[in-house]
């Protein structure tokens, strides 16, 4: 079988050229709005995802993991003796000011816990022991702070909150969406260093079930013996920290409005150099039509060439992509790209040029075979 | 012996931009049987491409009928128009209408691809044509790698392809020398005859009806004179 569609499609390759690019440019563009946009919003949740709990009991619509309000820190107790919990802790999720060596002042994010190794937080350490934290006035500091704090090294001083406090550990990948840097610090240390607000309260309590234990039982009981709380399972907890920045601050409409932007350029494209390459070879399609042709053998072709200008393109654009994450990595931010979003991307750039393709469809429906017989 | 193309008193009009009508064909009859020759000749406007273009069924008729092989080209069922272009006929083009990016063998091939002929059946007709004209030595050849003869010879090729009863061509020797157009036409003649093939040659070249059985002349829109070749 003579593939005509290939044959002609490469047969101009300046025009594939364009026809490809613009396909490429649209990828990369759909790739990196939205991989940026899934990294940032991967801050959002991260220490949710990453912490050993199966239900997060929060103060009543607290908005996202960030934004913590206090309850009081004996809640606890009820939610122990709830029948199919393992383990529950409390946790302080704070604000908190630090006076830097140069005299500025910048916000931390504490996350305060009795113990720190039973909860899988933080994941990520690369220097320091997180037991030691319970034996003063000590703190382990993430890696991301040396953008906001400058260099830091163990052994080195902050003064947190008035407080001289020494670092003993620091992390790798701990985040928070507000980029403001998350330090680690000993529960009870925590309420002292703002007892107005913290003294006898926590943020959160940490439930792990036991095995075999129903979720949904579980947590529908903690909820019925704290009414004043929220009870959530780690998904929907994670979900609705995301949700709060994709909704309050236009992060998400801003995505959406690129990526309508990007498809629209690269189907503009497309179907530019697909009808403009249709109306150069009308009269070919006239001599289809004439040898017992129909429509839809040409449908085919300009679909055949539609679908190869997809894959092409659909490869360079994420090629380009992927080929952009050590620069974006970089300037301290994540491109994170999920194989079931590159497969919606790749059937996308497919229906994207089936779509600029239709346009020439209605061009070759009425082609008149008579005009393979003018000069 | 029975026609392979009939065209039954055949009107055609053409509708201009202001609602009038303007005529072109006005009642032409004819009949091509297999093995015949034939030249059609007229002065420019006298509607010979219009007419070829109805009897190869690309263009319905105004009025009147056109039987391919016993079938009629019903205007009324326009689906059933490229079943009989496919089936039934074969095309030479004035200007070839060859695919710029196919080579010539694949020329050959994709015409019997459409009608339905694949892989080494096709590529083995395509072969048996190419010889037939020719060009064995040149089917790996694109047509912009070929002379104006060669590219005719494959346009040729493509329209015996398949081994349609009814080959139509229209002015094939305009865009060739008087010495290639000459022996193309010879060609042609012998090819036709040897697969005993009906040849409707649409033309204003003199030297076409020293290879044809019968010529017709059509004038404003009417076959003014139907005769045996001298």
């Amino acid at each position: 079988m003579v593939d005509l569609a290939t044959k002609s499609l490469l047969h101009d390759k300046l025009r594939f050229l364009i026809t490809v690019s613009g396909v490429a440019f649209a990828v990369t563009l759909v790739f990196v709005q939205v991989g940026l946009f899934l990294g940032l919003l991967d801050n959002a949740s991260i220490t949710i995802e990453h912490i050993d709990a199966d239900l997060w009991v929060t103060s009543r619509n607290t908005p996202n993991v960030d934004f913590a309000h206090t309850f009081p820190d004996t809640q606890v107790k009820r939610v122990r003796s709830v029948p199919g919990v393992a383990r529950a802790d409390n946790l302080i999720v704070w604000f908190v000011t630090m006076n830097l060596p140069s005299g500025a002042q910048e916000g931390s994010l504490i996350y305060a816990l009795d113990d720190f190794s039973l909860w899988n937080i933080p994941w990520n350490v690369m220097e320091g022991d997180l037991a030691d934290l319970k034996r003063g006035q000590y703190f382990f500091l993430d890696d991301s702070a040396v953008k906001r704090y400058g260099p830091f090294a163990v052994g080195e001083y902050r003064e947190i909150m008035g407080q001289r406090m020494k670092i003993i550990g620091r992390t790798k990948h701990a985040r928070s969406f507000t980029t403001t840097p998350i330090t680690f610090i000993d529960f009870d240390r925590a309420q002292t260093l703002n007892p107005q607000s913290l003294q006898g309260k926590t943020t959160y309590i940490l439930v792990k079930l036991a095995p075999g234990a129903d979720p949904q039982a579980v947590k529908a009981e903690i909820a019925r013996r704290l009414p004043y709380n929220d009870v959530y399972t780690r998904k929907d907890w994670a979900a609705r920290s995301r949700r709060y920045w994709v909704q309050s601050t236009g992060i998400g409409l801003n995505m959406y409005i690129t990526v309508f932007l990007g498809c629209l350029v690269g189907i503009v494209v497309v179907a530019q150099t697909l009808y403009t390459s249709t109306m150069e070879h009308l009269k070919e399609f006239g001599t289809v039509k004439a040898i017992g042709g129909g429509n839809f053998d040409i449908y085919r072709i300009l679909a055949k060439q539609a679908s190869i200008a997809a894959v092409a393109g659909f490869i360079l654009g994420a090629l380009m992509a992927y080929a952009m994450r050590p620069a974006i990595t970089k300037i301290d931010l994540k491109l994170i790209i999920p194989p079931a979003f590159v497969a919606i991307v790749f059937a996308g750039s497919v229906v994207m040029c089936l779509a600029a393709a239709m346009i020439s469809f209605k061009k070759v429906a009425s082609i008149d075979p008579a005009l393979v017989f003018r000069a | 012996m029975t026609p392979v193309l009939e065209a039954i008193d055949v009107f055609k009009e053409y509708r201009e931009g202001r609602g009038e009508t303007v005529p072109v064909l006005k009642g032409v009859s004819l009949s091509l049987s297999r093995g015949e020759i034939v030249s059609l000749e007229g002065p420019s406007g006298s509607g010979k491409t219009t007419l070829l273009s109805i009897l190869g069924c690309i263009l319905t008729a105004s009025s009147g009928r056109i039987v391919v092989e016993g079938e009629e080209a019903d205007p009324k069922r326009p689906a059933r128009l490229p079943e009989i272009r496919k089936k039934s006929i074969g095309f030479v083009f004035q200007q070839f209408n060859l695919f710029p990016s196919l080579t010539a063998l694949e020329n050959v091939e994709y015409a019997l691809n459409v009608k339905g002929l694949r892989n080494a059946t096709a590529r083995k007709e395509a072969e048996r044509v190419l010889d037939a004209v020719g060009l064995d030595d040149r089917k790996h050849f694109l047509p912009r790698d070929l002379s104006g003869g060669q590219k005719q010879r494959i346009a040729i090729a493509r329209a015996l392809a398949g081994r349609s009863p009814i080959l139509l061509a229209d002015e094939p020797t305009a865009n060739l020398d008087s010495h290639i157009g000459g022996q193309i036409l010879e060609m042609f003649r012998a090819l036709a005859k040897k697969e005993d093939r009906a040849l409707l040659i649409v033309t204003h070249d003199p030297k076409v009806r020293t290879v044809s059985d019968r010529v017709l002349q059509i004038r404003d829109g009417s076959i003014a004179e139907d005769g045996i070749a001298a």
